[in-house]
């Protein structure tokens, strides 16, 4: 009889509210969304040839359209600067969220323009495989790369790795942040695998990554699942609540807490999760290693901030200790091992590492000072890098591009304005005075001695003076080595890759010399909504 | 008979608790023959009945959600593509020898092992544990679809993008077109 009644009752129809969803504060992560299914659409429905163009078209006019909603919502942020929680608690819209995705925005905008570089292959084509399905070295390939095949998917995929990267530092909550760190993952390990040259290299980089990939992400899931057991909720407020009365050590807390650190830590290359770094720069097609390398690393350290500041603010003393030993052993690590490579792709990889370690330096701060400084950090890091990988797509010979730096002595006698433009990326990542590099460095160093991390300052100049001689080494290579006579030839590309280079050498040296508006922005970006 | 009034003993021989036993055995014998069978295709057949076992057994206790996920997710997606790569890898199907048995005898210590830790918990823990469900059942088909189309609306929906990117990812990695069908519409 009960069991009758309790019958009729679920058959009862109740009302249900709707959810609130402000469609309009989330317009520059749909608009991005959009394109990307335009570009499927394009994919089904457009004639092969007229693909490019259209692909090309609506990802960049999307990226400034998606810019344009960015600069609006930062315009309508209240005088305060506070944000305000969006999609039932899901999506945070306040300072950091918009500052880094309009930075990964413009990111990703001088990525489209690299991926859609076509002047560079002698026999034409792309960067990618003609047809990834062809075995490498197989009849197959080679039919597909003598009918001038491309395949122009990997633009939506692009984009979509773009929607994960916009939500990712914007995420409230952790279920939100692990929908889109795997969605931003998910593309990336794909598009590892299409290199056009040396692809069994790129299939073995992609295989790695998405192994590692998903390794990670279940460390950060099985976190996310010892959060929600402490603290009855997956938002990072609520959690932030729960852990501020945290008085003994709650093993569940700290457990969550580490391993949701893992699953971050492994997305920004930190070492002892930087294995994979090295081998998937070097076989990704470059231009999406320049894309990884500059966008991940923001969105990943924007979440990573978001998660640390918001959720975790009265565990600090527990935390901080251990992040401070992870950036410690990130910049020397990185910093000494990148000494040693050989290969230019490679040596930027380790480069990245070590730059992971300054960046989390500005995090440890753990003040507004912090915020600001590890987002201006990302903006000067992200351009030099994608610039730097534009420049060594340019360099090439017979097999492909050329990578190994003995190739690349001489090169200042050769061609001394893509010299001289590399020679400029190097002096940046390497810190020197009127590059970003220096501003960066100069602002997260002060943040962290202010906020009472002075030993890490110490590592952290004597790594940069490390990192100094091997960016050096590089330049002296080459514009003070003899050429090689079969050496590499720089190639002139389209107007599209000398926009990007052109853009990130503008942004490296207006942010060295004029650093105080961008400086005075971040600063103001810098409070995360509670 | 009332059931909710009805003492609530561990194993008190009510009619649902019997169905729960019968339908448990008959999970348990399918799934001994689920790795047991020399056939690879009757091992599939066979993780069909007891995964559909599983899911009655959710029914019965009332977590009726559970139980029509298992239906759809595990018997109707994960059995299917379970078949489709039998069918489209050239996999041997059919009889196929024993397996090389040197780890066998290790593999059913390890997996009696499990077994023995697993039940000595869950009995440990939930032998005298009894919780009464509220006429709002947790994990009820109404209150997970409120909370899912509510609360969690836009990570469920932003999921649907990663779908629409790993199928795309799927198709660019697989699809190959030969030389003959590439002048008809490119």
């Amino acid at each position: 009889m009960s069991m009758s009644t309790a019958a009729t009752a679920t058959l009862a129809v109740t009302k249900v509210d709707a959810p609130t969803i402000e469609y309009g504060k989330l317009s520059p992560i749909l608009i991005i969304a959009g394109v990307a299914v335009v570009g499927v659409l394009i994919e089904a429905f457009l004639p092969r040839p007229a693909r490019y163009r259209a692909q090309l078209t609506v990802a960049l006019v999307g990226m400034i359209a998606a810019f344009g909603a960015v600069v609006w919502l930062a315009r309508d942020l209240p005088d305060d600067h506070r944000g305000s929680v969006t999609a039932m608690g899901a999506v945070a819209v306040d300072g950091p969220s918009l500052f880094l995705q309009g930075t990964l925005l413009l990111i990703g905008i001088a990525s489209v323009l690299l991926i859609g570089e076509r002047r560079l292959e002698p026999a034409g084509g792309d960067a990618f495989a003609p047809q990834a399905a062809a075995a490498p070295g197989s009849q197959q390939e080679k039919d597909a790369a003598a009918a001038g095949w491309t395949q122009t998917e990997v633009y939506p995929l692009t984009m979509f790795s773009l929607v994960g990267m916009l939500l990712f530092p914007a995420a409230n909550d952790l279920l939100m942040m692990f929908v889109a760190l795997e969605i931003l993952s998910l593309p990336l390990y794909l598009l590892c695998g299409l290199a056009r040259r040396h692809r069994l290299l790129s299939q073995e980089a992609a295989l790695k990554y998405f192994l590692l990939g998903a390794f990670s992400s279940a460390f950060f899931l099985f976190g996310v699942a010892m959060l929600y057991g402490y603290s009855g909720s997956v938002s990072l407020d609520k959690i932030g609540v729960a852990s501020a009365g945290a008085m003994d050590n709650d093993a569940l807390l700290l457990i969550g807490l580490a391993m949701v650190a893992v699953g971050l830590l492994f997305k920004v290359g930190a070492v002892p999760f930087h294995s994979w770094t090295p081998d998937v720069y070097q076989g990704a097609p470059t231009p999406i290693t320049g894309f990884m390398a500059a966008a991940t690393k923001v969105a990943a350290f924007g979440a990573m901030m978001r998660f640390f500041y918001v959720a975790l603010p009265g565990m600090r003393w527990d935390w901080r200790p251990v992040m401070i030993g992870v950036a410690i052993v990130t910049m020397v690590a990185g910093a000494i091992i990148a000494i040693t490579q050989t290969d230019v792709k490679r040596l930027l990889a380790y480069s990245s590492i070590a730059h992971a370690g300054f960046i989390l330096t500005g995090m440890i701060a753990m003040s507004d000072a912090g915020v600001s400084s590890t987002m201006f950090y990302l903006v000067a890091y992200g351009f030099v890098t994608l610039g730097a990988f534009a420049v060594v797509t340019l360099v090439r010979d017979a097999r492909g591009e050329a990578t190994h730096l003995s190739h690349w002595a001489g090169l200042g006698r050769r061609s001394p304005l893509v010299a001289g433009v590399f020679a400029l990326f190097l002096l940046a990542f390497a810190g020197i005075p009127l590059t970003s590099g220096f501003s960066g460095k100069f602002a997260v160093f002060q943040a962290a001695a202010r906020g009472g991390a002075g030993s890490l300052v110490v590592v952290g100049v004597l790594c940069s003076a490390v990192a100094a001689f091997f960016y050096v080494r590089v330049i002296v290579l080459m514009f003070f080595s003899e050429p090689k006579v079969d050496g590499p030839t720089v190639v002139v590309p389209s107007v599209m890759t000398t926009a990007a280079i052109a853009l990130g050498v503008a942004v490296t040296v207006v942010l060295g010399i004029l650093p105080q508006p961008v400086l005075d922005l971040a600063d103001k970006a810098a409070l995360f909504v509670h | 008979m009332n059931l909710a009034v009805a003492e609530h003993g561990f194993l008190s021989p009510t009619g649902a608790e019997i169905a729960f036993v019968l339908i448990g055995l008959v999970v348990l014998g399918s799934a001994l023959l689920v790795v047991t069978t020399r056939q690879v295709v009757h091992a599939a057949l066979w993780l069909v009945v007891t995964l559909g076992g599983l899911a009655a057994e959710y029914l019965l206790l009332t977590a009726e959600f559970i139980a029509w996920v298992q239906v759809l997710i595990y018997v109707g997606a994960v059995v299917v593509l379970l078949l489709f790569g039998l069918m489209l890898t050239k996999a041997p199907i059919g009889y196929s020898e024993p397996p090389d048995s040197a780890a066998r005898i290790p593999a059913a210590v390890v997996a009696l092992g499990a077994t023995a830790t697993l039940l000595t918990v869950i009995v440990d823990a939930f032998r005298t544990a009894y919780l009464h469900l509220g006429d709002d059942t947790v994990g009820s088909t109404e209150v997970t679809g409120q909370s899912l189309f509510k609360v969690w609306v836009l990570p469920f929906e932003v999921l649907s993008v990663l779908l629409l990117a790993a199928l795309i990812g799927a198709i660019v990695l697989s699809r190959s077109r030969s030389r003959a069908h590439s002048g008809r519409k490119d």
